[in-house]
């Protein structure tokens, strides 16, 4: 395998809706960042990838409005990935694999506040046979996991609330983070439900924002940072389409690729200091942390989705802050978490790790 | 003894409502439209003229420059004629769609061409715009209904 590395990580702001600026306008300035940081000009990055959805953004091909933020022209090499930008990330990361270039740059655009009503999109996701024509409202399958996750023991709504009440105080020292504060257990279990088990709390917050990482192999990637996050394995599964099919309470796929990605590492979740996990509900870090076999690894310190989920974007912020915790010389080894589909249906694990 | 018929089709129309974010850049061209005037920008770095204008230079990255009015007059680049009826259509086909190369723009506009026999119309015909009248004017390309062909030009 080829050695790969995250050398550099930004992001904008997540806002509840930015209605001010258009995709590239929001793009361009944290492209500028992350290449800055790292001293490139953009005729050296060699690939593009990148992650957003048409339906957060009610037009087809969306996408190529963002392009005017890469500067396309002379053409360049580039890839889109009609899901979360995790996913332009493993592509990159397999197009760096294959060795036709050194350096990549993975970006997720993610506009949450596009839609004027969620729950008009969200069903769109699901089969369209036997769930789509039910039009279940946006967190109900998440409020079906939950309550069966609370039935198996695996966490409580008072439990669900203390992961809330964390990740919003750890978002305190996240300047793009979309919400923060110091809330008490007591208040947040005072709220109403929104998907019983679910209050409003444990739903992430949707909203906007671009994150942007740059890849680079081997020697690229020791020139342009002292203390490069090597990624060291990235894998994803899925599972079936129809959560009537599966165990809502246990993520196999999340179970297989975490396995998948101690074999390609030889390190295990397991043995990482550092999880940012893809959590869109509180009742999932649990679920996720037993799933992928976690062993006191410090979650979501960033404040992790439940302070801000910038759609499409979310996946690749795990990523980004997995990285920078390395970048920064906080932890040797970190892992990231992200999902895209209903209640967990599709799972990528990305292990990381500091020394070369 | 004949199989029962199978489900063939199910309808499941979806419905989406979506705010639309034009951005900065192309914010002041659509607030242009709505006081009949066309707004430019020109890149600093590669001079060319955007019409509309996003708020950065897709080749160069860098903010274009302050906007300024063009007459709007220009030229047909390329157009089509549709003459096929389709769920939405507003106007009787057969009728003209056209990129119109407006003086001192570097990239071209689509709009209708009218108040000509379609037959009529080819590549390089002088044209000016047909603003709405006060009362339609809006922050949207229906501020001009279309473009037609400047009277006594020999284009």
């Amino acid at each position: 395998m080829r050695d790969t590395a995250v050398v550099s990580y930004a992001q904008s702001p997540c806002l509840a809706a930015n209605r001010r600026d258009d995709m590239a306008d929001i793009l361009l300035p944290v492209i500028r960042a992350a290449v800055d940081a790292v001293g490139i000009e953009r005729d050296e990055i060699d690939f593009y990838a990148s992650g957003s959805h048409d339906f957060f953004e009610g037009r087809t091909f969306a996408y190529i409005e963002s392009l005017d933020a890469v500067g396309a022209w002379p053409p360049i090499s580039e890839s889109h990935v009609e899901m979360d930008a995790a996913w332009a990330f493993a592509e990159a990361w397999s197009w760096l694999q294959l060795g036709q270039g050194d350096i990549a740059l993975v970006y997720g655009i993610g506009r949450g506040s596009l839609p004027q009503d969620l729950d008009q999109v969200m069903p769109a996701q699901l089969d369209p046979y036997f769930l789509a024509p039910l039009r279940p409202h946006r967190d109900a399958v998440a409020g079906l996991q939950a309550c069966a996750a609370i039935d198996a023991g695996l966490t409580s709504e008072q439990h669900m609330a203390e992961i809330v009440s964390r990740c919003l105080a750890s978002a305190t020292e996240n300047p793009y983070a979309q919400t923060s504060g110091q809330v008490s257990v007591h208040d947040l279990l005072a709220a109403p439900y929104v998907s019983s088990p679910l209050r409003k709390h444990d739903v992430s917050p949707p909203g906007d924002a671009a994150a942007v990482v740059v890849l680079a192999a081997g020697d690229a990637a020791r020139r342009l940072t002292a203390r490069p996050a090597w990624v060291r394995a990235v894998d994803h599964r899925m599972d079936t389409h129809y959560p009537g099919m599966r165990d809502l309470t246990s993520s196999g796929s999340t179970r297989i690729a975490a396995g998948r990605a101690a074999d390609l590492a030889g390190f295990a979740a397991a043995d990482v200091e550092v999880a940012e996990l893809h959590t869109e509900y509180s009742h999932q870090e649990p679920l996720l942390a037993m799933a992928l076999g976690l062993n006191g690894a410090e979650i979501n310190p960033s404040g992790g989705p439940l302070a801000g989920r910038p759609a499409t974007a979310t996946g690749l912020v795990r990523i980004g802050e997995a990285a920078r915790q390395i970048l920064d010389g906080r932890a040797g080894r970190t892992l990231a978490h992200a999902t895209n589909g209903p209640a967990l249906q599709h799972n990528l694990v990305c292990l990381l790790e500091g020394a070369a | 003894m004949s199989l029962p018929e199978p489900v063939t089709t199910m309808a499941s129309p979806f419905r989406m409502d979506y705010t639309y974010v034009a951005g900065v850049g192309r914010s002041v061209f659509l607030r242009g439209l709505a006081e009949r005037r066309l707004l430019a920008r020109r890149c600093p770095g590669c001079a060319q003229v955007y019409l509309p204008p996003p708020e950065f230079c897709s080749r160069c990255l860098s903010e274009l420059e302050a906007p300024f009015e063009l007459d709007g007059l220009g030229a047909v680049s390329t157009f089509c004629v549709v003459n096929f009826p389709f769920p939405g259509q507003t106007i009787e086909p057969p009728y003209v769609v056209a990129y119109i190369q407006v003086h001192g723009a570097g990239t071209r506009l689509m709009h209708l061409v009218r108040e000509v026999e379609p037959e009529r119309v080819r590549i390089g015909m002088a044209v000016e715009p047909v603003w709405a009248p006060d009362d339609q004017l809006t922050t949207s390309l229906k501020s001009i209904q279309h473009f037609r062909p400047v009277r006594g030009a020999d284009a």
